[in-house]
């Protein structure tokens, strides 16, 4: 039986402003309910082909897209694709804890509320289901309706994820999740990713190398907007084929 | 002479002058509002609130018709300002950000912003009071709303330029059309600024005289219709001011002396939802 891909990257390029070649020729394939690390030094296009899984990039004028993005089969990349549907299947957290101006539950209640969720027994259940899934709810339960910036930026980021979980996404796009982080909250960021990839596909763009050999099961370096390899996280990091890799990840530049 | 003892002159030199500019400013408005408190306050008496103008040169009467009529044109003005200059300056820092429309319009505004009131005035008398023949309560709020709306948009505008643009994206990477992510998500951000915005463009335009004697002109009677000339406090400060009764100046000094409060008090509470949010 052929392996599951939940996603597969075939040749895929991008141009900034419809000039500048970001990600040249990627092929790639994302399993299944595994965690998909993708590295790189700085500007080398890992997070520019991360907003391509659920085309952030459609945000501003003339960034083009060419070959394809299947994602469960089907390119994502045509223009009829209904991006807003797109997004509530592929959800993202980014860099910076992104809570909205509002209270804790509105913000996790806010992608329900988009789907047309309005009973407000329905709304508490979900709300409470991706807190407890984003292993926040015992530290908020008692401040459900307090504003979200009261929360320290630990919490703050899970709040995000809890509210990127809310909506049942089938992939979560990590750009950087940890970078603002203090270690304790990493820590915590990291081991719930562990148990999330049961339930969804996560790809993980990260500066942080032993972050990716923590907590990742595939590796993709990239460099100038090429992908130089992917393979299983234990090859890449143990016995990588390309001595490109290997120099960076024993930290020989970058 | 040594170069740090120099610059140590000149240094002094600088806080001086500036110090002494400052205190010159702060001299005349505490003059000024020192004064229409104290003749203000001696004039003010609950008559002032509940009646309308006595005939001319007759002692007592009060002007409640001025004062509703302040109340009237600036809360239409308000309402017809508030909405334009809102929706104006979402379109130009969400919309049209960084397009060159963006830029034309902000530079206009800005001009506008300038533009002296009696012009502004002038201009809603050529299109609205002299077509239909008597001066009007409409042209009045409207002639007020055109100076409003550049300084709402302005602040509109600067407020949503504020709001992270990583907010938009996390509530665009959520699946929210455009118009959602501005009500729901950046309006909420900015909120605290764009009232203060609102609150001081009111502030501005409660104390306007020239645009409202050429629009809504004057009314001696008590008079809500807005389609008639209506009083209101500024105007009223203006021919009382200038009248030839002691009872008309000691009116005009009471009204200078709430209008000032109000503006006062305005600015103030702008003022301080701009600390408590930015604290």
């Amino acid at each position: 039986m052929p392996e599951t891909f939940e996603i597969e990257v075939n040749n895929l390029n991008f141009y900034y402003s419809g000039t500048v070649h970001a990600l040249k020729k990627i092929n790639l394939t994302i399993r299944k309910n595994a965690i998909t690390a993708l590295i790189g030094p700085s500007g080398c296009g890992k997070t520019t082909l991360l907003r391509c899984f659920n085309r952030m990039h459609d945000l501003y004028p003339k960034n083009l897209y060419e070959g394809e993005i299947l994602f469960q089969g089907i390119n994502i990349l045509t223009p009829d694709t209904d991006l807003i549907n797109l997004r509530s299947r592929i959800g993202m957290v980014f860099q910076k804890p992104t809570p909205f101006p509002m209270s804790v539950f509105d913000n996790v209640a806010y992608g329900l509320k988009l789907k047309g969720m309005k009973k407000r027994a329905e709304l508490s259940e979900n709300v409470e289901k991706a807190l407890h899934h984003a292993a926040l709810w015992d530290e908020v339960k008692d401040k459900l309706h307090s504003s979200a910036y009261d929360l320290s930026g630990g919490q703050q980021q899970r709040l995000v994820i809890a509210r990127a979980l809310a909506v049942n996404p089938e992939v979560l796009l990590f750009d950087e999740p940890t970078s603002a982080l203090d270690p304790i909250s990493t820590a915590k960021i990291e081991e719930l990713s562990q148990t999330l990839k049961n339930d969804v596909t996560i790809i993980i763009v990260t500066h942080n190398m032993q972050q990716a050999a923590r907590i990742s099961d595939w590796t993709g370096f990239l460099m100038l907007g090429e992908l130089i390899e992917f393979d299983s996280t234990q090859k890449m990091f143990t016995s990588p084929s390309i001595k490109l890799t290997e120099d960076y990840i024993t930290g020989r530049f970058g | 002479m040594n170069v740090v003892l120099k610059r140590k002159i000149e240094g002094m030199v600088a806080i001086s002058l500036s110090t002494l500019a400052a205190l010159f400013g702060l001299f005349w408005l505490v003059f000024i509002l020192g004064d229409v408190l104290y003749n203000g306050i001696s004039a003010l008496n609950l008559d002032l609130f509940l009646n309308d103008p006595a005939p001319a040169g007759v002692d007592g009467g009060g002007l409640r018709n001025a004062f509703a009529g302040q109340l009237l044109i600036t809360l239409f003005a308000t309402l017809i300002g508030v909405p334009i200059g809102v929706l104006g300056g979402t379109f130009l820092a969400e919309y049209a950000r960084g397009k060159g429309i963006s830029k034309v319009i902000g530079v206009l505004s800005d001009i506008m912003v300038s533009v002296p009131s009696i012009v502004i005035g002038t201009f809603v008398y050529a299109i609205l009071v002299r077509p239909l023949g008597h001066f009007n309560g409409w042209a009045g709020s409207i002639a007020l709303a055109i100076i409003m709306i550049p300084v709402v948009l302005r602040t509109t505008e600067d407020m949503l330029s504020m709001v992270p643009w990583t907010l938009r994206e996390a509530a665009f990477a959520l699946g929210a059309p455009y118009y959602k992510v501005i009500i729901q998500v950046v309006y909420r951000g900015a909120a605290s600024g764009i009232l203060t915005g609102i609150i001081l463009s009111i502030a501005r335009v409660a104390g306007e005289t020239a645009p409202l004697l050429f629009t809504s002109f004057n009314n001696a009677y008590f008079s809500v219709n807005m389609n008639q000339p209506v009083s209101s406090l500024t105007v009223t400060i203006f021919q009382y001011a200038m009248g030839p009764y002691d009872s008309w100046h000691t009116q005009a000094w009471a009204a200078a002396f709430v209008i000032t409060v109000f503006v006062l008090i305005l600015t103030i509470a702008g003022r301080l939802i701009i600390k408590w949010r930015y604290k």
